[in-house]
């Protein structure tokens, strides 16, 4: 089908429908999810090394030099030697993963492969797993503070699910740390001023961020002839269309030229900007983002390291 | 109706709908065609695209108007349309007259008739004129002119009449309803039939109305008629009539017996113009005696319809000749002259040179009902004897006299005393002429038939005068000496032609009288005192009648009489009329059948002169919503395609074509390799595809087997199958026969011919094998298969007493259509005992059953000291309940799969000995009885 699952005038009734098909596919959706992030996790290293944090990490012998107030004296009484207790290196590192909930990701052709809304969802709950098994810790903006719990796949699915109002396009107004990491994922047809000013905003603080456009294939290549009635899913009005399929080619166009606009913009907050479509694997999106995290994340514990040295120098 | 159209409306009110179409018309111009919508999210790029060209707002005019004219025709279905041509002329105004021919004639096509009759009655209402309604079946004395109402309800009740009506009966109401209105119009609706007075009631008919009359006749086929059927040697003819050629060619008539089941059809045909041809029933006398109706299938008419009683049975009539000439000048003997009579309506069995007494005995033994004994003197006493019981209890002896009778003294079977001697007319001593027959006395049977006058009597023997001689004459010469008595005897009765049945003693023999005469008589056969119309009548000068019991009505349904219909005489031989109406007469033991049609009635096409003739209208109205909507379909899938086409589907599918062209591509890819491949098999004889028929074969045939039938019960079947692979396990491990696996086989569909043994257990709820499966097992049998037949209840039957259990009566019914030898149960000596192991009994799950084979012949003095006897080959068949095939079951591990009902180890040991020798048995067959004397044979060799 060619459209939205269900085409109600009510909108509390389209959002009831569709909450209730949430919480139907959500079991799924997180099982997709772990199955996606541990395809991913082999071959992916976390963060497993001695550093600030609150957990123990292990002891290890004391070296001279060291500020004598690191020896555990409990472990150092045992025998003759000297151990200092490590704890586990926390990154006070924070991503915020946004997937798009909005009307218009909920969304299927005959070409797609699944529903973008689903797409979008197991992406955020395997990035979110993989990440928070990296070490590092999810929040999702407005919904879900940061947290590095294990079970973060169900945490990020209850605060979808207990969310209260409707879901919007782009993502509230949040101020993110400078050294926050920010990944949208949504299909960003909002005009594209929006979705500037938006990103805008949200790379004000200094953040870094990747923006994966999930688009169905029919969204590209506009498969569609005869008269339709293209009906915008978030009530934005409708047009009738005489032959549709002589819009096809102008339509190409100005989806190049919105992305366009989406990537300079991006681009000028030093953001990764990357296409998906619902007919691809969902790992392929989950390898390529996990790749630029690792990219950009690499940058920030270098920038970390090398404003710790002068720290432990002092 | 509308004026100056046929075409009317079942509900016209509906056609005020019409009225809406303009607004309809408004509406579909301002409606475009609805688009296909699609939620799509990136609509908002779409927004900034320039419109391209659109579609117009307004749908096409020729597309408006093929939608009006798709609701008009809604609309126009909706209310019922019906196309009524305008039926017969006639005058436009005054009352109509309807005559109508009710005869059995109409019955076959009735309602076309009535509804011909209810159309003209539809229109006289709609041209508010009064109707009225003369049928010639049952004419009213006074016709009246009637509402179309009424009249509607006249000929709803109105029937056809199942004899032949007289026309001329309805020119007296309606030449008296023409009187008083001038203005009237006739509209005869006939049947085109005339039935003998047809010209005259045409020409009457013409003086009465002149040129107000419109004839309605042709355009349904005319009635065909039967009449005169004849039960003769060969077989039962009945004649078919038609009155013209519109009535079809071919058909098939129905011999019914009285309960009316079918006996038997036989086709009939009319070649060219014929109006009369003949159907025959070729059937054994036996069935033939048995037809009570003979009618035309699918032509529900009472002239379709002949009834047949006692008349028309063939006797088998036995004679007995005193002659011993006979045999010498066979051309010129009584039986030959007897013979000749007879045969046309009975079949005659001559003593083939046996004496009198003997061949009387013979004939009594095979129950004939009819016996002559022609010029038969003396008859011996034990004979004698046995012929007058079988008299008394309804046999006819017909006598003929001769020289021996007018010999014979103190002869008691005669109906009269005969007075010795007999007299001689026209001899060298008689001053008398040759005597002619003189006219039959109105009680006699044969009172009806013509008096010929060229036979003559110049011999015969006298009867002596007394009182009741009048009474007991059935025919008398012209100067009053009785040539045919007769007399009651008990039920039977006794005839005496006072002429010899050769032409020595008179000429009656070869004339035709002597034919119906002996017909007469014979239909007498079998009749008990009270019924059969007798001529001793003379007490009861007005003839005895016979009450009516089940009567025809016109459609040729048997119906309890109704109150018109009146007794006819007991020698009633005519066709039927409206006092008399065909059916059966009398008490249903012994009936008498009065037909429409008597034998010289004849059909011939009503000639109407001068009249106006029209035909019946076949379809006479046609109801027009079929095609009506059958047009709105029609134009329901042009829009369709039009508004596919509007809104650009065909470009719609170009993408599609792609794969469409691909499918069909592989299509025809997938049919070319098939075909390449089935060309690339055909020289190379490398591996051939095994049908199922094949691969059951070689796996049966490449490891000899033991089989059992499939009997469709799952349980059954697992226990014979693991049964038949405990006892092959069995085998392998004793024997040096290794079986392979047991094989199931169904004998409607699979070769039996591959397997020495199949078991069959028997299930209560088996189905009987057809009869196809039925002679593959009797071939197998045949040919040297043995089947082990196991009811498998010999615990179940223990306590019947002797009762037959379900299983057993399931065997029975199946072995009954099998040629089954005599069986007994396994002797001592039998080979079975010893073909491998020495056995006493057969023990399966149960004990208690016997086994059964095919009987050996008796011990000879030869054999008797003999270990072992065994009968040539196999035995084909062994019946056993003991269920071995529970006995032998073993699971896959080997471990037994069902308990024994006593001695476990030791019983389950002899059953699988038991099986050992069965198998062994049939695989050697009586090569096994020879080892049993290899000791005497190498003895007897000297070594």
């Amino acid at each position: 089908m060619n459209a939205n699952r269900a085409i109600t005038t009510n909108p509390v009734e389209t959002a009831k429908q569709s909450a209730q098909r949430l919480v139907a596919a959500m079991p799924r959706l997180v099982l997709e999810a772990r199955r996606v992030a541990a395809s991913v996790f082999h071959g992916l290293h976390g963060r497993r090394r001695a550093g600030p944090g609150e957990n123990f990490w292990q002891y290890r012998r004391f070296h001279s030099g060291e500020p004598a107030s690191r020896v555990d004296w409990r472990r150092s009484a045992r025998d003759d030697h000297l151990y200092v207790r490590e704890r586990e290196w926390e990154a006070a590192h924070t991503i915020w993963i946004w997937p798009d909930r909005s009307p218009s990701m909920d969304f299927c052709s005959k070409q797609g492969l699944e529903w973008k809304l689903d797409r979008a969802l197991v992406l955020a709950f395997a990035l979110g797993e993989l990440l928070v098994r990296g070490g590092e810790r999810v929040g999702i903006p407005g919904i879900m503070r940061p947290t590095a719990n294990r079970a973060v796949i169900d945490r990020m699915a209850e605060a979808i699910l207990h969310e209260s109002g409707s879901p919007e396009s782009l993502p509230p107004p949040f101020t993110a740390g400078p050294r926050d990491e920010i990944c949208l994922l949504g299909d960003f047809w909002n005009p594209a001023a929006e979705v500037t000013s938006a990103l805008a905003t949200m790379a004000s603080g200094g953040a870094m961020g990747h923006v994966a456009q999930i688009v169905d294939p029919a969204e590209e290549t506009f498969p569609y002839g005869g008269r339709v009635e293209f009906l915008e899913p978030e009530g934005a009005g409708s047009i009738t269309v005489g032959r549709a399929e002589m819009w096809r080619e102008d339509y190409v166009r100005r989806i190049a030229l919105h992305r366009d606009r989406i990537r300079e913009e991006a681009a000028r907050h030093g953001w990764g900007f990357m296409i998906h479509r619902t007919d691809r694997p969902a790992s392929e999106l989950l390898l390529a983002l996990r790749a630029r995290m690792g990219e950009t994340r690499n940058a920030i514990v270098r920038q970390q390291i090398a404003s710790r040295i002068p720290e432990a120098a002092a | 109706m509308i004026p100056g159209l046929p075409l009317d409306f079942v509900s016209p009110a509906l056609l005020t709908a019409l009225l809406a179409l303009p607004a309809l018309w408004w509406l579909l111009r301002l409606m475009p065609p609805r688009p296909r919508r699609i939620a799509f999210p990136p609509t908002r790029i779409l927004f900034d695209i320039k419109p391209k060209e659109e579609t117009p707002a307004r749908t096409p005019w020729w597309l408006t108007a093929l939608r009006l004219l798709l609701a008009a025709l809604i609309i126009l279905a909706a209310a019922g349309p019906i196309w009524k041509p305008a039926p017969a002329g006639m005058r436009a105004s005054g009352p109509m007259v309807v005559l109508l021919d009710s005869g059995w004639a109409s019955a076959a096509s009735w309602e076309q008739r009535i509804r011909a009759a209810n159309e003209i009655i539809n229109r006289a209402e709609n041209d508010r004129r009064p109707v009225a309604l003369i049928a010639s079946g049952a004419p009213q004395k006074d016709a009246s002119l009637l509402r179309p109402g009424e009249a509607r309800d006249a000929l709803r009740l109105a029937t056809p009449t199942p004899y032949t009506p007289v026309r001329a009966d309805a020119l007296a109401p309606l030449s008296q309803l023409l009187r008083q209105h001038a203005d009237a119009s006739v509209i005869w609706l006939s049947d085109g039939v005339d039935t003998g007075d047809g010209a005259d009631f045409v020409k009457r008919l013409n003086e009465i109305a002149g040129d107000k009359i419109t004839v309605v006749t042709g355009g349904i086929p005319t009635a065909h008629a039967l009449k005169a059927p004849d039960n003769t040697a060969g077989g039962l003819t009945v004649k078919v009539l038609r009155a013209d050629e519109s009535a079809p060619a071919n058909g098939t008539v129905r011999a019914h017996d009285l309960r009316g089941l079918a006996l038997g059809e036989a086709p009939f045909s009319f070649k060219g113009g014929e109006l009369e041809t003949e159907a025959r029933f070729d059937l054994p006398v036996e069935i033939r005696n048995d037809i009570a109706r003979v009618e035309i299938a699918n032509e529900r008419s009472a002239g379709a319809v002949q009834l047949l009683d006692k008349r028309w049975r063939r006797r088998t009539v036995g004679i007995v000749s005193g002659g011993t000439v006979d045999t010498r000048q066979p051309l010129l003997s009584a039986s030959f002259y007897l013979t000749r009579a007879l045969g046309p309506f009975a079949d005659v069995r001559t003593a083939e040179s046996a004496a009198p007494s003997e061949a009387i005995s013979h004939f009594i033994d095979q129950r004939l009902p009819v016996m002559i004994l022609s010029d038969v003197g003396t008859i011996a006493p034990s004979a004698r004897e046995k012929l007058e019981r079988w008299i008394d209890d309804g046999g006819l002896l017909i006598r003929f006299a001769g020289p021996r009778l007018a010999a014979a003294e103190d002869d008691e079977l005669v109906p009269v005393r005969l007075r010795r001697g007999g007299r001689v007319l026209g001899g060298s001593l008689s001053w008398e002429q040759p005597q002619h027959l003189g006219a039959f006395p109105r009680e006699s049977p044969f009172h009806g038939l013509s008096v010929p006058e060229d036979v003559t009597v110049s011999r015969q023997v006298l009867a002596e005068p007394d009182g009741q001689l009048a009474d007991r004459t059935w025919a008398a010469l012209a100067d009053g000496t009785p040539l045919v008595t007769s007399t009651k005897r008990g039920k039977g009765l006794l005839v005496l032609f006072h002429v010899a049945a050769d032409t020595r003693w008179s000429n009656l023999p070869i004339s035709g009288t002597f034919v119906e005469m002996l017909r007469k008589t014979i239909a007498l056969a079998g009749t008990t005192a009270e019924e059969a119309p007798r001529p001793s009548a003379a007490a009861r000068p007005t003839a005895h009648t016979i009450a009516p019991s089940r009567l025809l009505d016109g459609f040729g349904t048997l119906i309890p009489p109704g109150p018109t219909a009146r007794p006819i005489p007991a020698d009633f031989n005519e066709h039927a009329s409206a006092d008399h109406p065909p059916g059966f007469y009398g008490p249903p033991e012994n009936f008498y059948a009065v037909n429409t049609l008597a034998a010289g009635d004849k059909l011939a096409p009503l000639d109407f002169g001068a009249i106006k003739v029209e035909p019946y209208r076949q379809a006479a109205t046609i109801d027009l919503r079929a095609a009506m909507l059958a047009g709105v379909m029609l134009l329901m899938l042009a829009d369709g395609l039009i508004v596919f086409w509007l809104s650009g589907g065909a470009s719609r599918l170009a993408w599609r074509r792609a794969g469409t062209a691909a499918l069909i591509a592989i299509a025809i890819f997938a049919l070319g390799d098939g075909r390449g491949f089935a060309q690339s098999n055909t020289p190379a004889p490398a591996k051939p595809a095994l049908s199922a028929a094949d691969d059951f074969a070689l796996r049966a045939t490449l490891q000899t087997r033991l089989a059992y039938v499939v009997t469709g019960d799952s349980e059954v079947d697992n226990i014979s199958r693991s049964g038949l692979e405990g006892l092959s396990l069995f085998l392998a491990q004793r024997t040096a026969l290794e079986p392979g696996d047991p094989m199931g086989v169904d004998p409607a569909r699979d070769e039996l011919a591959f397997f020495p043994i199949l078991y069959w257990p028997i299930t209560p709820e088996a189905v009987k094998p057809t009869p196809e499966a039925l002679a593959k097992i009797d071939a197998y049998m045949k040919q040297g298969g043995t089947i082990l037949f196991d009811t498998r209840d010999a615990f179940a039957s223990f306590g019947r007493g002797g009762g037959v259990s379900p299983a057993l009566a399931k065997l029975r019914e199946i072995l009954s259509s099998l040629d089954i030898p005599e069986l007994e149960p396994v002797p001592q000596d039998h080979v079975l005992t010893k073909s491998f192991f020495l056995l006493r009994d057969f023990p399966g799950r149960f004990a208690t059953g016997k086994l059964w084979v095919e009987a050996l012949p008796g011990p000879s003095a030869e054999t008797e000291t003999r270990p072992a006897r065994a009968g040539d080959g196999v035995s084909p068949i062994l019946i056993t309940s003991n269920d071995f095939a529970g006995a032998w079951a073993i699971n896959p591990d080997g471990q037994p799969l069902l308990p024994i009902t006593q001695n476990e180890p030791r019983q389950r040991e002899f059953a699988y000995r038991a099986g050992t020798n069965i198998v062994m048995y049939v695989l050697t067959g009586n090569y096994k009885a020879d080892q049993v004397h290899a000791p005497a044979l190498i003895e007897r060799l000297g070594q």
